[in-house]
């Protein structure tokens, strides 16, 4: 019998690249058909990468930049007196200006760490000690006074709009450097803020979707890919059903040969197995030695949790998958960075993810990994530097927060950018969502003009139709 | 919302460019421009705002007086002699823009500018270029776009081999493949068609009888009979009723939390329900438009009309967006987004901040439409805002229902009422006066001061109620009139209780005198001469009193502590020996046994039970997720780059103006104008949606429409195929009462459809437009578990209904087990049956006229590994193996039937053996283990995932 290939022909599919790519691209998938078909094969940057992977570090909840990172002497001096600014909830609500509020000072000593004399609070003081290996930015600013807005603005450059989210737009450009496992994983993804659709593909091609492992903020120790495993076989009673399967295809896909899509639909299952063979050991933690574990904090009640995350995306990263995102916060209730009321809580969020993080950065370090991997720290939004509803607390503020990042290609012990002297809004370099977007790009090789899709008869962009390439911040 | 920092907003003024701006350089306005002023522009903003700027922002130039004066976007930038009335400062304040956006300038430089500006902007540069102007759309030239052509009825094309068409259809498409060179492919096999017309009809494989049954028919009409049944199967509904709500993004939960649609089910329900009974498609689309404001003749349709209206209201909204001014035009922009996409193909909403770059489509029309959503209200807005739900009418049956419950409550609570008296207080029930001898004065008619309330609360009182006040002075006067003189046996009515006076002030005025009594309200009225107390009244003594009226009683609030009751006094006329006349017989209380008592008041326990248990199932209205139109309706103004701040000229509501022939419909001022819209949308005249529809249909039947990008007929979108055989659907589509059933008929009974899709050696046309083949086509996700779920016989046919518990409150880890069909999957947009996600259903947040088709390996990890594919295989190899007469060469043709819709070749009979004898002996779990392993592998096969 004979099979003719439909919809998603390879012409189509190559049109839908030709869009995103020039001409050397379509070469190559034309070139290799067994990778026409697949549409995470590895693709041809635009520009020099200067990495190839990037951890993120999602804080989720948005922690205060004015407790942490980012000083402000004029805090102290002005604690608990009233004074005018420009609330974003209040403006969104009632369109009022310069309303009183009450300046909170920082509820945690800074002190000055490394060669650099970086200031950092006691919140992050494990993490400190790597103040020479961080970039931070301290002139964020992005769009969204509440959590879903900015989480979707954080993930997908739109506040409202179903866009594809930035590790989509990676392996959509890039493709993927290990067949064997997805090029995109969320660790512990939170279900509130726009769900699914901070690690959803939307309009691009629905391979190009992230993987979740666990949920919530959570990774429990048996946490994995889905369907990795079955339940009824062993090994090779499942290996010698696959290849009585193939031998079925074979039989129906009879003498007509070359037809691509059936061949890729037959390799699917090959890669699916070599997936089930390979991810399994990536994703178990148990191989690393003790040592290791307590550098990342595993094994200690308060660290445990964000400690695997840490631990399985340096396994994750040194077996190629692109983006891994990691979660801090639960995404609802009292366990995360959302502090309106009760700032001290901020202590045991920092606790959780201080030493692990610290234990991330040096364990890349000592490995090499942060000569091409780039880990990205930061919240959604940061806070006010003033009390909320005059309490304990502090509202979202995403006219200014802090966000930093490591790796080889960044300049190392550097700030850029500055909050005015209340850490308020951004006011000296500004650094728009936008334009980190376009940074971390460049960084892995795509220009965030050229990185386009059609759908709708457009082509879309992460940055829609702004970003700038931050590059006082490369090395 | 977008980033709109460099935007400057348009507003054209005329200004002077005439040669007496030239000032000689000595001017020391002049000189100050040059020093302070132009060396800052240079420096900052030429990058992005002169004529040589790489791009150009905001369409704002500085470069020249001219760039300064006209402005950008947003209007003039510089005001000579107005610095607060310059743009350019608030710019450089960073006020309402921040420019340079980068970094604000010291304050040296903005005072500066403003002292430039205060003195009148002297600048002496010339402009070398025009100020960019915005391009205007002429709608007329955009009418020559072929999807706003208005349908033309096309000849028939005659063909060379005219014995091949079955119906027009074939011909136009002949006519195509004749030009070409090209020859159609053979017909389908017989049991290739069988398959594909299930699947395609009712999304569902033909079980092994109805293949037997038509692979035997002679009939030369089976398949057009077999096509009828299939159609008027409740199962079509079900296959077509989802590709609708693919359309119309159709969801049940918002991804913000999980947060439920609990009524959208009824939408589903509705949807499927006007495909099985083929309801005209122009009135399907006006019910989902404006089904609220539609006249309906029953109950019933009143109801069919809101539910269809959840169509508007099921977008993924940003419920917590605090703007909620902004939150509002993003529900109209996504209704817009629907509206266009999926009615008319059109991607309207790119012209929300700007003209459409490519179509026709001006900001204006966009605010014109967006003025009739903004009628209307979806959203109920708190600091999470929430989508609206409105009851819907009683139906008829639940009416009746309504009307025997208010009986059934009716006739309890006179049961419940007229017992308890029996048994609570004082186990006497109120007398009414006219029950009672001798003269009473009710409280009614009592003149009373002070502070008084009523009640009914203890039950031994006269008429409907007592008064009782606790406030010290108040007074109950009781006027009385005697129609003689004569003595009479004075008596008041106390109603007590425990909390009453103890010490209540009660003064009988009589003729020879007033004498006050303190009367314990708190005990029961004590006996008077020996005879027995009728429970309700206290004797105060025999008073003489002459003819006429009398105020004859006060009862009143001496001190506190406790309620002085003011109730009935009773005057009871008596003889010289002070016996009552009339032949008084004071009522004696039925006193209840402690038996008696404990019998009743089970009587009045399981009675309020019954009540209270009845009052629960009272029917209350059932609610759908819908929209409510604002009382008053308006036009919207445009709103500049998108911005709710930002206002321009007021767009009349209206609608496509390049769609649109003959006058555009008039806008009421009673109502958002969704009826109108909705009638210009439906008016055959309207020459897109017709065609998008019919486009539609060939795409799910076809697997690529005509025009292959279904959501997208814009200048974008590709250009049909086969324009002349588009019109000629849709025209007769229309003509034939826009019913999809027919549009259906005919294109599965054309030739064309019954094409083998095998391709040949032919290497014209690789793409297959001209259709010389059928198209090889893909599972869908539903078709794929319906048919597991067929096969392993688990599949449960029920329809309708809400699938999730009315208790649930958000999605999130929300898992549906039910083996019903997938179309009543409940569509969670944070909880997806995984299922779903790997085999590409469509995104529910967004329009979808086309699925994705992709390979990856997830699918494949799927089928090899998850608990319901093997579920499945177990169940059809259990079933198998329990048709003991079967061999195993049978029970391998049967499963070959069963999951593919044909006979076993004799490798694959061998194949199969093979592997059997490999893996299993004779035992009973050996053996189910090892077919469940062949079943499994079936469903993996490439072919099964396909439609041939």
């Amino acid at each position: 019998m004979s099979f003719e290939k439909k919809i998603m022909t390879r012409r189509s599919a190559l049109q839908q690249s030709a869009c995103g790519f020039g001409g050397l691209a379509l070469a190559r998938l034309c070139a290799d058909s067994v990778h026409a078909a697949n549409p995470l094969a590895s693709k041809k940057p635009h520009v020099l990468p200067r990495a190839k992977r990037i951890i993120f570090l999602f804080m989720q909840g948005g922690p205060s930049h004015v407790d942490t990172y980012d000083y402000k002497p004029l805090l102290y001096k002005n604690d608990g007196k009233k004074m005018p600014f420009d609330d974003a909830r209040t403006i969104a609500n009632t369109g009022k200006r310069g309303t009183s509020e009450r300046v909170m000072k920082p509820m945690w000593k800074y002190k000055r760490y490394g060669e650099s004399g970086r200031h950092t609070s006691e919140l992050f003081r494990e993490t400190a000690a790597h103040s020479d290996d961080l970039t931070f930015i301290h002139s964020m600013h992005t769009e969204g006074v509440a959590h879903g807005p900015a989480t979707l603005f954080l993930h997908c450059g739109s506040t409202n709009f179903i866009r594809p989210s930035l590790g989509s737009w990676l392996t959509y450009g890039l493709g993927t450097e290990n067949d064997n496992l997805p090029g995109f994983i969320s660790l512990g993804p939170i279900p509130s803020s726009g769900g699914a659709r901070n690690y959803g593909s939307a309009f691009l091609p629905a391979a190009n979707q992230g993987t979740a492992i666990g949920k919530a903020g959570k990774l429990d120790a048996n946490a994995t890919i889905r369907n990795l495993g079955n339940a009824d076989l062993s090994i090779p009673e499942q290996r010698r059903q696959l290849e009585f399967l193939q031998r079925l295809n074979a039989e129906q896909l009879g003498n007509v040969k070359g037809n691509t899509e059936l061949e890729a639909l037959i390799s699917s299952y090959e890669l699916a197995w070599r997936m089930q063979n390979n991810a399994p050991s990536v994703l178990d933690l148990s191989q690393e030695t003790q040592d290791t574990m307590a550098m990342y904090g595993i094994g200690q009640k308060e660290t445990d949790n964000f400690g695997r995350q840490c631990l399985m995306a340096r396994r994750l990263c040194e077996n190629g998958v692109r983006f891994v995102q990691l979660t801090s916060g639960a995404g609802g209730g009292a366990s995360n960075w959302d502090q309106h009321s009760k700032l001290p809580q901020h202590e045991g969020q920092a606790k959780a993810v201080d030493k692990p993080i610290a234990g991330l950065l040096q364990d890349l370090k000592q490995r090499g990994l942060l000569e091409d991997t780039i880990v990205w720290f930061s919240g959604e939004f940061g806070r006010a530097p003033y009390a909320q509803n005059n309490g304990t607390g502090r509202d979202h503020n995403a006219e200014g927060f802090t966000t930093w990042l490591a790796g080889d290609c960044l300049k190392s012990g550097f700030a850029y950018g500055a909050t005015d002297e209340f850490g308020h809004k951004a006011v000296k370099d500004k650094v728009h969502m936008h334009d980190l977007h376009a940074t971390l790009l460049y960084l892995l090789g795509l220009d965030h003009e050229k990185l386009t899709y059609r759908y709708a008869g457009r082509d879309f962009r992460l940055t829609d139709v702004h970003g700038s390439v931050v590059k006082d911040i490369l090395a | 919302m977008m980033k709109l920092v460099y935007a400057f907003i348009t507003i054209w003024i005329t200004c002077c460019t005439s040669a007496s701006w030239i000032f000689a350089q000595s001017n020391p306005k002049i000189e100050f421009f040059e020093s302070k002023i132009r060396p800052v522009l240079v420096q900052h903003c030429y990058e992005c705002h002169a004529a040589d700027s790489k791009m150009l922002r905001g369409g704002l130039l500085v470069d020249s007086r001219q760039g300064l004066l006209e402005g950008g976007e947003s209007g003039p930038a510089v005001v000579p002699g107005e610095p607060e009335e310059s743009l350019l400062i608030s710019a450089l304040r960073h006020d309402a823009f921040e420019m340079p956006p980068k970094q604000k300038l010291s304050q040296v430089v903005i005072d500066d500018f403003e002292k430039w500006i205060r003195d009148g902007a002297e600048d002496p540069r010339r402009s070398t270029t025009e100020v960019a102007k915005p391009h205007l759309i002429d709608i007329e030239a955009g009418r020559k776009h072929w999807a706003y052509q208005p349908l033309r009825t096309p000849e028939i094309p005659r063909v060379k081999n005219a014995v091949w068409p079955n119906s027009d259809i074939d011909r136009f498409v002949l006519a195509g493949l004749e030009s070409a060179r090209l020859q159609p492919s053979p017909d389908a096999e017989k049991i290739v068609l069988l398959r594909r017309i299930y699947f395609d009809l009712i999304g569902l494989p033909p079980t092994p009888e109805e293949i037997n049954q038509f692979i035997n028919d002679e009939s030369p009409l089976a398949y057009e009979n077999l096509v009828e049944q299939l159609m008027a199967s409740p199962r079509f509904g079900e296959r077509w009723g989802r590709h609708w709500l693919d359309v119309s993004r159709f969801a049940e939960s918002m991804s913000l939390r999980g947060k439920l649609l609990k009524h959208a089910w009824r939408y589903r329900d509705y949807v499927i329900e006007a495909f099985n009974t083929d309801q005209p498609f122009d009135q399907f689309l006006t019910q989902q438009l404006a089904g609220d404001l539609l006249e309906a003749s029953s109950v019933e349709s009143q109801r069919e009309n809101l539910i269809a209206t959840t169509f508007l209201v099921m977008g993924d909204a940003l419920l917590e967006n605090q703007n909620k001014r902004q939150l509002d035009m993003d529900v109209v922009d996504e209704q817009l987004d629907v509206i266009g996409k999926g009615l008319l193909a059109q991607t309207i909403t790119c012209a929300r901040c700007h003209d459409h770059k490519f179509d026709p489509i001006p900001t204006s029309d966009y605010y014109a439409m967006a003025g009739i959503l903004k009628n209307v209200q979806g959203l109920k807005h708190s600091n999470v805002s929430t989508t609206r739900e409105i009851p819907l009418p009683f139906t008829e049956e639940v009416k009746r229902e309504l009307e025997n419950y208010d009986l059934a409550v009716t006739r309890l609570q006179s049961e419940v009422n007229s017992l308890k008296p029996k048994i609570t207080g004082n186990g006497l029930p109120p007398v009414a006066a006219k029950d009672l001898q001798g003269i009473i004065v009710d409280n009614p008619d009592a003149k009373v001061s002070g502070r008084w309330s009523k009640s009914s609360g203890v039950t031994n009182h006269v008429g409907t109620e007592y008064l009782y006040s606790g406030t010290k002075g108040s007074k109950a006067l009781y006027p009385v009139t005697f129609p003689d003189d004569g003595r009479y046996l004075v008596r008041i009515s106390i109603a007590q209780h425990a909390n009453r006076a103890p010490k209540a002030l009660v003064i009988v005025v009589h003729d020879a005198g007033s004498q006050s009594f303190r009367i314990d309200q708190r005990k029961a009225p004590g006996s008077f001469n020996k005879e027995r107390s009728d429970g309700y009244f206290q004797s105060l003594g025999i008073f003489e009193f002459s003819a006429g009226l009398h105020d004859a009683v006060e009862i009143s609030v001496k001190d506190g502590g406790g309620a002085v009751v003011a109730d009935a006094v009773q005057f009871l006329p008596v003889d010289n020996d002070d016996k009552v006349l009339d032949g008084l017989v004071p009522q004696v209380v039925e006193k209840l046994t402690p038996a008696e008592q404990q019998e009743l008041k089970k009587k009045l326990a399981k009675l309020t039970a019954d009540l209270s248990a009845l009052q629960k199932r009272k029917p209350v209205p059932e609610m759908v997720n819908s929209v409510l139109e604002k009382s008053k309706s308006t036009d919207l103004k445009i709103h500049i780059r998108g911005r709710i701040d930002s206002l321009g000229d007021i767009a009349p509501r209206g609608v496509l103006q390049v769609a649109n022939y003959g006058a555009a419909p008039e806008m009421p001022t009673n109502s958002s104008g969704r009826l109108e819209l909705a009638h210009w949308i439906v008016d055959p005249a309207n020459p897109l949606t017709s065609r998008v529809m019919v486009n539609r249909v060939w795409h799910w039947l076809f697997g690529a429409g005509l025009v292959r990008t279904v959501d997208n007929f814009g200048t974008t979108g590709e250009l049909p195929s086969h324009p002349e055989l588009l019109d000629h659907l849709a025209i007769q589509f229309v003509e034939h009462g826009w019913s999809v059933k027919s549009l259906i008929r005919k294109i599965v009974l054309s030739r064309t459809y019954r094409l083998s899709s095998a391709r040949g050696d032919q290497q014209v046309d690789p793409e297959n437009r001209l259709l010389a083949h059928m198209n090889h086509r893909r599972l869908d996700a539903e078709a794929i578990r319906d048919t597991m779920l067929s096969v392993g016989g688990a599949l449960e046919l029920q329809m309708r209904g809400a699938t999730f518990p009315a208790s649930l409150t958000t999605d999130v880890g929300f898992r549906f087990q039910a083996p019903r069909r997938s179309v009543y999957v409940p569509v969670f947009r944070c909880s997806l049956p995984e299922l779903f996600e790997v085999f590409d259903f469509a995104n529910p947040s967004m329009v979808t006229g086309r699925r994705d088709v992709s390979t990856v390996a997830p699918q494949a990890l799927f089928m090899m590994n998850h608990p319901f594919v093997s579920a499945q295989a177990r169940l059809t190899a259990e079933r198998l193996l329990s048709e003991s007469q079967m061999t195993t060469t049978n029970r391998i043709e049967q499963a070959y039937l069963e999951i593919l819709g044909r006979g076993a070749t004799a490798t694959e009979i061998n194949l199969s053996q093979e592997f059997l004898t490999s893996i299993s002996d004779e035992t009973e779990n050996s053996q189910v283990d090892a077919w469940t392993q062949i079943i499994q592998s079936m469903f993996s096969t490439i072919e099964f995932r396909y439609i041939r």
